[in-house]
């Protein structure tokens, strides 16, 4: 125990030894609670589970610490059915005392199970619904479901004090003495299920007045001894004719009477029987329907989800081993390089392997090693090329077929780009072409490239004369 | 004998698991402990205001 005032242990004394405060009412505050608990405790082992309800919550209004206590009253809670009853407890109890708390296991063991729980959550629902077909006045509808209810949780005792009560309202004693029977098996001393049973009982101990006691009256019969005998005669009782024909009426008139028992005594029995069994058979089927549904649509989510990730690593797999698939590039990169090692002086075939990678991929999208290399061979056959370029871009140029001038001069300024001479075609041949928006863009391109250059001057000079054209 | 109507009145709706939290939320939580101590705190003031 310890002081309300700092915090310390107590001792026996009737105030704290660490800050002097008055501590003995607090105290007998405590042993009260205690007191209340321990009698909770003792009635909750012999299932009285109403009275240790109210001694645990009078033990909490006296100490709302009392964790033994609170989680106690969870567990009755949970006993009684009252499932959300019995999980706030112990949440409130986790958050008094958040390490060496038992509550966290209760609750775990609930939350661990989403299928349990969703379960009981459809069962308080029901017991709703039940509550609200009562009101409607639609007693069958609120029977079937307060049945759904109890054969998914058979210990939730409200429910089987509404289902008493109804059948109760519909005169059915016994069912209703079964229901009521079941709730003092889980809970002994609940004041208004012993009500309804003393009610049901009362309905069906037979009556004393409609069975008068058959005595036989004093003048049926003369009395008279002879001897030491006591001899009784029968007064208008006469000896039966012994007759064949009737013996056999006698006969065929108790077959009569036996069959009509038959038909109006035991058939709707057995009819009763059948019709109850359906209906039992229906609300199981029924409940189970519904928890396959729960797990059905549960299966349903799990294989959207496992879909969703087949097609991203189908997708992922399909980048990696497809046609244009990054082990497609890269082994067209390793063999650009493989042809680059053994055959340096055909830089054509090297050429037209990098212009294919460079068509297929997104050099950002590659690794930093696939780019390195790709620029390596590039820097390495490049001039050359460049050079081979130019040479056909001139040959072109002079037969005036300036559209594949463009295409080569291009090609030799993009695998050399301090191809000065490559680029300064490049912006007479798109000027030749009449194309002068990117014969402007070519020469500005040359004026950044090499500034103060003979190149740049002339190209300066060739936008000056386009641009005082226009 | 038992009045159907009346006994129903008895029997309140079950709290659902969605409606834990709120429950939990308004739950009154004071105790006697928590009274003694207020009322040892309101006389010690009261003693300090006289002195």
């Amino acid at each position: 125990m310890f002081c309300y005032n700092c915090g310390c242990q107590l001792s026996e004394h009737d105030f704290c030894t660490a800050c002097g405060a008055d501590v003995s009412l607090y105290k007998k505050i405590m042993y009260v609670s205690n007191m209340f608990y321990n009698e909770g405790l003792e009635r909750a082992g012999v299932r009285d589970l109403t009275g240790a309800v109210n001694s645990l919550r009078q033990s909490l209004k006296f100490n709302k610490n009392n964790i033994d206590a609170r989680n106690l009253l969870g567990l009755v809670y949970f006993e009684m059915g009252e499932v959300v009853a019995a999980l706030s407890e112990w949440v409130i109890s986790k958050n008094l005392r958040p390490e060496k708390n038992i509550a966290d296991d209760y609750i775990e063991r609930l939350q661990s199970n989403a299928s349990r729980l969703d379960s009981i959550n459809q069962t308080i629902k029901k017991y709703n619904q039940a509550l609200v077909y009562c009101h409607q006045d639609s007693k069958d509808l609120a029977v079937i479901q307060l049945k759904k209810v109890l054969s998914l949780n058979p210990r939730f005792i409200r429910a089987h004090q509404l289902l008493a009560l109804l059948y109760m309202d519909s005169e059915q004693w016994e069912r209703a003495e079964r229901e009521l029977k079941k709730c003092v098996d889980i809970d002994r001393n609940n004041t208004q299920t012993l009500r309804y049973l003393k009610e049901v009982e009362l309905m069906l101990v037979p009556d004393e007045n409609t069975k008068p006691p058959t005595k036989r009256k004093r003048d049926e019969a003369v009395r008279y001894q002879s001897d030491n005998e006591i001899i009784i005669q029968p007064l208008n009782v006469k000896e039966p004719k012994k007759s064949g024909v009737s013996t056999l009426v006698n006969i065929g008139i108790g077959l009569v009477i036996g069959l009509a028992a038959m038909y109006f005594l035991v058939m709707p029995a057995a009819q009763s029987n059948a019709r109850k069994e359906a209906q039992d058979t229906i609300a199981r089927i029924s409940s189970e329907s519904d928890a396959k549904t729960v797990q059905l649509q549960e299966l349903e989510t799990k294989m959207a989800t496992m879909q969703t990730d087949y097609d991203a690593l189908a997708r992922e797999l399909d980048g990696y081993v497809g046609d244009a698939g990054t082990l497609q590039n890269i082994d067209s990169l390793l063999q650009a390089a493989s042809n680059y090692l053994e055959n340096p002086e055909d830089v054509q075939a090297t050429a037209s392997e990098l212009e294919a990678i460079a068509e297929n991929v997104e050099m950002a999208n590659m690794s930093e090693e696939f780019q390195k290399l790709y620029q390596t061979i590039l820097a390495g056959i490049g001039k050359d090329l460049s050079d081979t370029y130019y040479t056909e871009g001139q040959d072109a140029y002079r037969t005036e077929d300036y559209a594949a001038a463009i295409e080569k001069f291009e090609k030799a300024a993009y695998y050399d780009a301090e191809n000065a001479d490559a680029w300064y075609y490049l912006g007479q041949a798109y000027l030749k072409s009449g194309d002068n928006e990117n014969a402007v863009e070519t020469f500005d391109q040359i004026i950044q490239r090499f500034p103060d250059t003979d190149r740049a001057r002339r190209a300066q000079k060739e936008k000056d004369a386009i641009l005082a054209d226009q | 004998m038992i009045n159907f109507e009346e006994e129903l009145k008895k029997f309140y709706p079950s709290l659902e698991v969605e409606d834990a939290e709120d429950a939990i939320y308004n739950q009154d939580l004071t105790d006697m402990a928590d009274l003694l101590v207020k009322m040892i705190k309101e006389s010690e003031e009261k003693a300090n205001e006289v002195s």
